[in-house]
């Protein structure tokens, strides 16, 4: 009880509350603008955190992924451009109600069950977390070895790509950690003589080349997008509660696949409106109304990508292993703030976990009129131009990367890591996979090596400590799911050449 | 940029090749087994092996083709394979190693305005939007990074009023 007070007292703290209103504003706008992803705008954000305290910071990140991950609805539904990646699976839903003359209606529920699914998913948090902790006090190198791996690999599965390619690109990332001398012996390796590498490749200039400069980069081959008409909307929120009855079965059915899906190291918020959306059409009791603007799909996939925002940081505040491409990022911030992530978070910083808790709640809760005001302002603000906006972005992406160490190697690597992502991208590599195989390359190698050490180079402990041996099974089934599905596709249809993709 | 699965394997297991041979040959700390070269060596081979297994075209049947990314319906407009269009995608890059070689002679103030005029006329911007864009989006980054954020940017032969 004293430390909720406590973390009341945290949160309602001057700084605090400046912070989450102000990265509520900018989760905002830089979310509906297309082509800026929520990712990005927190990347940008963590050079702000350094001069910021502990909760303000961790607050600044919540507030803005969230917003961020909302308003990219926004020009989906209104453009039939997505403003984030996890407003991809439903944008031509939206459009289509939009042209039915329902664009209230679905940019209302966007909003409010963005806001349900963000609640939801902070409860989820709020139970799971504490629970896990318990068990995750007696985890030694073995189970956090085989915990980062299946990180890895569910980060892999999940790709919409080869996951021949999406491995390819973890291992590409796990090759990057090698650089520098953070390894357990501390040799410098693949530095080249250059001395900027031998404290190794920081995952903060490879996250915003890879997320924000290739997408400048993209910009500059592709056409800009059409400009919005100005109009005016009526009520928000005038339906949204007959949604909420009418469609409850699937609402929450889309909060807990994203919870699922968010806690699932390196799956995040995209994958779990893909994955909510697919169900939703598949478990509908009219599936022949999904993509001419019926609502139902809307309302789970909605849902589902907020809820998965706030269970991705349950393995990142235990384990250190983040949940998306947002909580690796925020992983980065934690540690910065003394917050190490870890099962004694929970018992020794209880109040700065429920100030975190209630942080959730509130961004999720301030989300509904700010959204409202978004929206009715999306058709100034989507009319700012690409070729405004983008110049900016390079800007902050140079200025940001060199404040995170005063060091104008990390803009070098910023404009490298740029072209890696955008070259990647195009042929059909996966770059959240790169990210985390650079953010958990470090931990993987130290528990590995350390594991291999103290049982002097035997395999075995890996398999037979009880909670190891159930996590290296589930390694296993993940490894080898895409060969079972390619199998099983051979036998069902032998004449086709696997999967009749020509092109 | 988009190449075919053999070049983007082929460079893999180049990659992957090269990370094993040099990671065998990192020395390894005296009186045990397992040491700085295990790790490398493992990601390299497996890289190779996925770039070997990409470059015969396994696991292609998985992937979703990209989706409105490719702004050229075929046959609208051919570039040749030299055509200065082609490297349109390096600007950014190049904007950003200008600003690593300029800023700390420059200054802060004229090297981002450069950056941002050329990044703008990239992008298409008339004249009218891309000076007065160069001249405000530098000055406000300046005072956010250096005055709040106390960023050590770098003064030059202009420095910032405040």
């Amino acid at each position: 009880m004293h430390d909720l007070l406590e973390a009341f007292r945290l949160v309602a703290a001057p700084d605090v509350l400046v912070a989450i209103l102000a990265s509520a504003i900018y989760g905002l706008v830089v979310g509906s603008l297309p082509g800026l992803s929520a990712t990005m705008a927190t990347a940008l954000l963590v050079p702000v955190t350094f001069w910021l305290s502990p909760i303000a910071a961790i607050a600044t990140i919540i507030t803005a992924s969230a917003m961020a991950i909302f308003s990219g609805d926004i020009p989906g539904c209104l453009l039939r451009i997505p403003g984030t990646p996890a407003s991809a699976a439903y944008t031509d839903e939206a459009y289509a109600m939009t042209r039915k003359g329902q664009a209230e209606m679905a940019l209302g529920a966007g909003l409010w069950f963005s806001a349900i699914g963000g609640i939801v998913g902070t409860l989820s948090l709020v139970l799971m977390a504490p629970l896990l902790a318990e068990m995750a006090l007696s985890f030694s190198t073995y189970e956090y070895f085989w915990l980062a791996f299946l990180g890895l690999m569910c980060a892999t599965l999940v790709a919409r790509s080869s996951p021949i390619k999406a491995i390819a690109s973890m291992l590409l990332g796990l090759l990057i950690s090698c650089i520098g001398m953070e390894n357990p012996a501390g040799t410098p390796r693949f530095t080249f003589g250059l001395t900027d590498l031998l404290g190794g490749i920081e995952p903060i200039p490879a996250l915003v080349g890879v997320f924000a400069v290739s997408e400048v980069m993209r910009a500059m081959v592709t056409a800009e997008p059409p400009k919005l008409p100005k109009r005016k909307f009526g009520s928000i929120l005038a339906n949204q509660w007959m949604l909420t009855k009418k469609y409850q079965w699937p609402m929450w059915r889309g909060n807990i696949i994203g919870i699922i899906i968010g806690v699932l190291p390196g799956a995040g918020a995209d994958m779990a409106a893909w994955v909510s959306y697919a169900m939703s059409k598949r478990f509908s009791k009219e599936p022949e109304k999904f993509g001419t603007g019926h609502p139902e799909g809307l309302v789970e996939a909605g849902a589902s990508n907020n809820a998965s925002l706030a269970s991705g940081w349950v393995p990142s505040l235990l384990f250190g292993i983040p949940g998306d491409t947002i909580t690796a990022i925020a992983i980065g911030v934690l540690y910065m703030k003394g917050l190490n992530p870890g099962p004694t978070l929970f018992t020794e910083r209880a109040s700065s976990m429920y100030a975190l808790y209630i942080i959730f709640i509130i961004a999720n809760i301030i989300m509904i009129p700010l959204g409202i005001m978004m929206i009715r302002a999306a058709s100034v603000i989507l009319r700012a131009p690409r070729a405004g906006v983008m110049p900016v972005i390079i800007l902050l992406c140079a200025v940001g990367s060199y404040a995170t160490g005063n060091n104008l190697f990390a803009v070098v690597l910023v404009g490298l890591f740029g072209m890696l992502g955008f070259v990647m991208e195009k042929n059909g590599y996966p770059v959240a996979a790169l990210v985390l195989g650079i953010v958990m390359g470090s931990m993987v190698e130290q528990s590995f090596i350390t594991s291999l050490i103290k049982s002097d180079g035997d395999v075995m402990p890996f398999f037979e400590r009880p909670v190891s041996a159930v996590l290296a099974a589930l390694t296993f089934s993940a490894l080898l799911w895409p060969v079972g599905v390619w199998i099983w596709n051979r036998i069902r249809h032998p004449r086709l050449p696997a999967g009749g993709a020509t092109g | 940029m988009q190449l075919s699965d053999r070049v983007t394997g082929a460079v893999l297991i180049a990659l992957g090749g090269a990370a094993a041979i040099f990671g065998a040959r990192l020395p390894a700390v005296p009186g045990q087994d397992v040491g700085p070269a295990a790790f490398p060596m493992l990601i390299g081979g497996g890289l190779a092996l996925c770039g070997g297994l990409i470059a015969f075209g396994i696991g292609h049947s998985f992937e979703v083709p990209e989706e409105g990314d490719d702004p050229a319906p075929p046959g609208s407009l051919h570039l040749g394979p030299l055509h200065l269009g082609r490297l349109r995608p390096l600007i950014p890059t190049a904007l950003l190693f200008f600003y690593v070689l300029a800023v700390e002679r420059l200054g802060f103030l004229p090297t981002a305005a450069v950056v941002v005029l050329l990044a703008a006329i990239a992008l298409g911007a008339r004249l009218r939007l891309a000076i007065p864009l160069a001249i405000i989006a530098p000055l406000c980054v300046h005072l956010a990074f250096y005055k709040l954020l106390r960023v050590p940017l770098p003064a030059g032969i202009l420095p910032a009023p405040w």
